[in-house]
């Protein structure tokens, strides 16, 4: 349970740690283990600044704004790019592209359809998809994406975040707007901002357990006898 | 190859495999005085240093995913191998799916494994008696639960004392409180009628033989450096290896069981693949445990004029009778859960609650269209996210959208998730063995499986089981179903040896025409060679095979030291 103490990190190092553990006689090493707190790692300092691999200067500066239109700063966290999900996701398309390249073919099928010999093609899709954004913003406000106002990219956005909503001409690219929110939302939840941000607040050594945090379970119980409106509503229980 | 190496020394025993089933007959073997070489294709491997503990996905390249020869991410403890091992290909017949995960590396596949500890029952040795599929074993409940005792105060085994039908309780720690959807799911079990009751997982929650108590970081899967859980290496072989009894040889791929003029096998021939070199090692007694298949495969390399068809294999039954485990999943969605004062939900690597199989009475009265059963597993919560965290969530849940809305949206469904997976029993049938593919070799020049594999009409009712009662459970939470399948996947049924729970091939039996083995894993034909992982199996009940083969082998290894003490076996 994350109380007080254990969300507190004390000098010890994780080698430290297990040298403690691994050193001295389980008795002890339970009496350590009830104090230690775990050092939270710093993530290893990049060698130098990160090497683009994916996006050239444009589609760069445009990856940057979308990535901060989807997920800007607020009251509790930073924004997407000050996460650090452009580089995420610039090394994602990389990534994907080599290993799809080096999966074995699927094995030849009789009733194969086009899907099932065209694999799914990531980085078109994302390429595409910025295209379209300048193509339509120059389009309607006679300026790239980059360069139209808040208000004029959130003219677009709005035509393709909404996909119950879009229109039949724009499926394309709310397509695209879909694979570019997840890759976002993903980049900014699994980095180290966003893991604080939701928060979570394990990897770390608990001295004991306790299971669910009485409090915690008698909100869930409250909610199980009178239901909850929440972002999704939840109905009381046998109702 | 170069030349062939004969080494001088001739050893006590022999053994082929370093994890559940290897581990265990070195470490009751060495303890009894038996001087031993254990071969192990892959190499050394010390979770006290090798382990991953701690590390986040954003230390490390592409958030830790998983690659073609790491399909479990960064993390995962098997340091080599996979479904696909360079230069080690298996091949499958037409028609059949089959799976093979197979780790390179002392300890097996005990290193990441679920530490999922369940004994079989008296009804999962006797499943022909009771409905007519299938075989019997030769032995009952009462012959291996003493072994059990054992097995699970050695390794160290969390549970609860419940008494409930075929489902035996054990000489268990004391098991962790429920997370709180777990304590959710059992309120739904609760009105459904299904048990669900704490897990018995090989974790330890109090120190034992000089192991810590678990620290709770929920990354068994990674293996764990502080040795607070089962796992071969650190568990079997270690303090095996203090009795100065045993000598481990690692990147030793076995090639062959050696056969001597009288038909008692004399060692084993391996491939020493740092210098693609072969080795003989000469033991008394040769003890098999590479792995279900792999051990199958061995014996029918093993060709000699006295064994034509591979070793011990004079009734041809070696390689039939490959059994995995039912597998089908569902996801939901639970809204109750949602923006919750935050906590740490990691606890134990796996699931704190399970439900153990329940509708014994309405299959023994003949309403189930199926048979045997299964046992659901349970996972879901604030969960360490990973590279795709939350990202689906916007189409999912919220129609769309983007921005400070979107952002705060999103943190408060964090935590929703509930995944609930069945994991039943196959029954062996005819269609579903490994044999030697004629056409192809591994680059070892060592002839490779060929799998044939089919699910028969009780696996897949059972699957659709599956997938109504999980559906179910999650309704009952208030939630959504998020992940299901239906009858166009034969309702999401794993292919074969997806859940990584082969045994089989070389059964244990009453009558030498029909079994490879005598009760004693001891083969018909070979009275000094021994099967020590879950090849002898004869039906592959729910419960997961890790613990069974722990106890079974132990039995035999005792059997062994008990053979050699009355001269029974030649030495």
């Amino acid at each position: 349970m994350a109380d007080k103490n254990e969300s507190e990190t004390s000098g010890v190092s994780r080698r430290d740690i297990f040298q403690i553990l691994g050193a001295v006689p389980a008795v002890a090493a339970v009496g350590a283990h009830s104090h230690m707190h775990m050092a939270q790692e710093e993530p290893a300092a990049p060698k130098g600044p990160y090497k683009r691999q994916t996006f050239d200067d444009h589609q760069w500066e445009t990856v940057k704004v979308l990535c901060d239109l989807i997920i800007p700063a607020d009251e509790r966290s930073v924004s997407a790019s000050q996460a650090g999900v452009p580089e995420f996701i610039d090394d994602w398309i990389a990534f994907r592209m080599e290993q799809d390249a080096n999966q074995d073919p699927p094995a030849p099928k009789a009733d194969a359809t086009e899907a099932d010999i065209l694999r799914p093609y990531l980085r078109a899709e994302i390429f595409g998809g910025l295209m379209w954004l300048d193509h339509e913003s120059n389009r309607l406000f006679e300026k790239t994406f980059v360069g139209a106002s808040v208000d004029q990219q959130k003219q677009l956005l709005d035509r393709v975040a909404y996909p119950g909503k879009a229109a039949k001409d724009d499926s394309p690219w709310v397509a695209f707007f879909t694979q570019f929110r997840s890759l976002t939302v993903g980049g900014f939840f699994s980095s180290k901002q966003g893991v604080a941000d939701l928060p979570y607040l394990g990897n770390r050594a608990v001295a004991e357990w306790k299971g669910c945090d009485p409090k915690v379970w008698a909100i869930i119980e409250e909610r199980m006898k009178t239901g909850y409106k929440g972002v999704l509503e939840a109905k009381p229980w046998g109702a | 190859m170069a030349q062939v190496k004969a080494a001088p020394k001739t050893y006590d025993v022999v053994i082929v495999g370093s994890g559940a089933g290897g581990g265990v007959a070195a470490h009751v073997l060495s303890l009894a005085g038996a001087k031993i070489c254990m071969l192990e294709a892959g190499e050394w491997f010390d979770c006290t240093k090798d382990a991953k503990m701690f590390e986040w996905p954003y230390q490390v390249p592409h958030r830790g995913a998983g690659t073609k020869y790491k399909p479990w991410g960064a993390f995962d403890a098997t340091t080599f191998g996979g479904w696909q091992v360079p230069g080690e290909p298996y091949t499958t017949a037409p028609g059949s799916d089959f799976m093979w995960w197979r780790a390179r590396m002392l300890g097996g596949r005990t290193n990441h494994y679920g530490r999922i500890s369940l004994r079989m029952g008296p009804y999962d040795f006797k499943p022909y008696s009771r409905d007519g599929k299938g075989f019997d074993w030769p032995i009952t409940y009462d012959d291996l639960a003493p072994y059990y005792d054992k097995a699970e105060q050695l390794i160290g085994v969390f549970g609860s004392q419940e008494g409930l039908e075929n489902t035996p309780d054990g000489k268990f720690q004391p098991a962790p409180a429920p997370r709180g959807y777990e304590r959710l799911i059992k309120s739904a079990c609760d009105r459904l009628r299904i048990p669900c009751i704490p897990s018995r997982l090989a974790i330890l929650t109090r120190p034992l033989n000089g192991r810590p108590a678990c620290h709770y970081c929920a990354q068994c899967g990674r293996s764990c450096s502080a040795n607070a859980n089962f796992n071969s290496p650190g568990v079997h072989i270690k303090p095996a290896l203090t009795t100065g009894n045993l000598e481990v040889r690692t990147g030793a791929m076995a090639r062959e069981v050696l056969v001597g003029p009288d038909g008692s096998a004399t060692g084993v021939s391996y491939v020493d693949k740092k210098t693609r070199t072969e080795v003989e090692v000469r033991a008394k007694i040769v003890v098999l445990a590479a792995s279900c298949c792999e051990t199958a495969r061995l014996m029918l390399n093993s060709k000699s004029s006295l064994f034509p068809n591979g070793i011990a294999n004079s009734t041809g039954l070696v390689g039939k009778y490959v059994m995995d485990t039912v597998g089908s999943a569902v996801s939901g969605f639970v809204p109750i859960l949602q923006d919750l004062p935050p906590q740490n939900e990691d606890g134990v690597g796996g699931m704190h609650l399970y439900m153990p199989w329940w509708l014994y009475k309405e299959q023994a009265a003949n309403k189930m269209p199926f048979a045997r059963g299964y046992h659901i597993e349970l996972g879901g919560g604030r969960a360490m996210p990973g590279e795709g965290a939350l990202g689906g969530y916007p189409t999912q849940f919220l129609g769309g959208g983007y921005g400070v809305d979107l952002k705060q949206k999103l943190r408060k469904l964090y935590g929703c998730e509930v995944h609930f997976s069945g994991r039943g029993e196959m029954i062996p049938n005819e269609d579903s063995y490994c044999e030697i593919d004629p056409h192809v070799v591994d680059q070892w020049g060592i002839p490779v499986l060929r799998f044939h594999f089919k699910w028969s009409q009780d696996e897949i009712l059972q699957a659709r089981h599956m997938q109504e009662t999980f559906q179910q459970i999650i309704e009952a939470m208030g939630g959504v179903v998020t992940h299901k399948s239906g009858a166009e996947t034969n309702w999401g049924i794993a292919k074969g040896g997806e859940i990584i729970h082969e045994v089989g091939a070389t059964k244990l039996g009453a009558d030498p025409k029909t079994s490879v083995l005598n009760q004693y894993c001891q083969a018909w034909d070979v009275k000094n060679l021994f099967i020590t992982d879950a090849a002898p199996f004869v039906s592959n009940a729910d419960k997961n095979p890790t613990l069974s083969i722990t106890a079974l082998g132990w039995r035999t290894s005792d059997y062994i030291a008990d053979q050699v003490k009355k001269l029974n076996v030649k030495v």
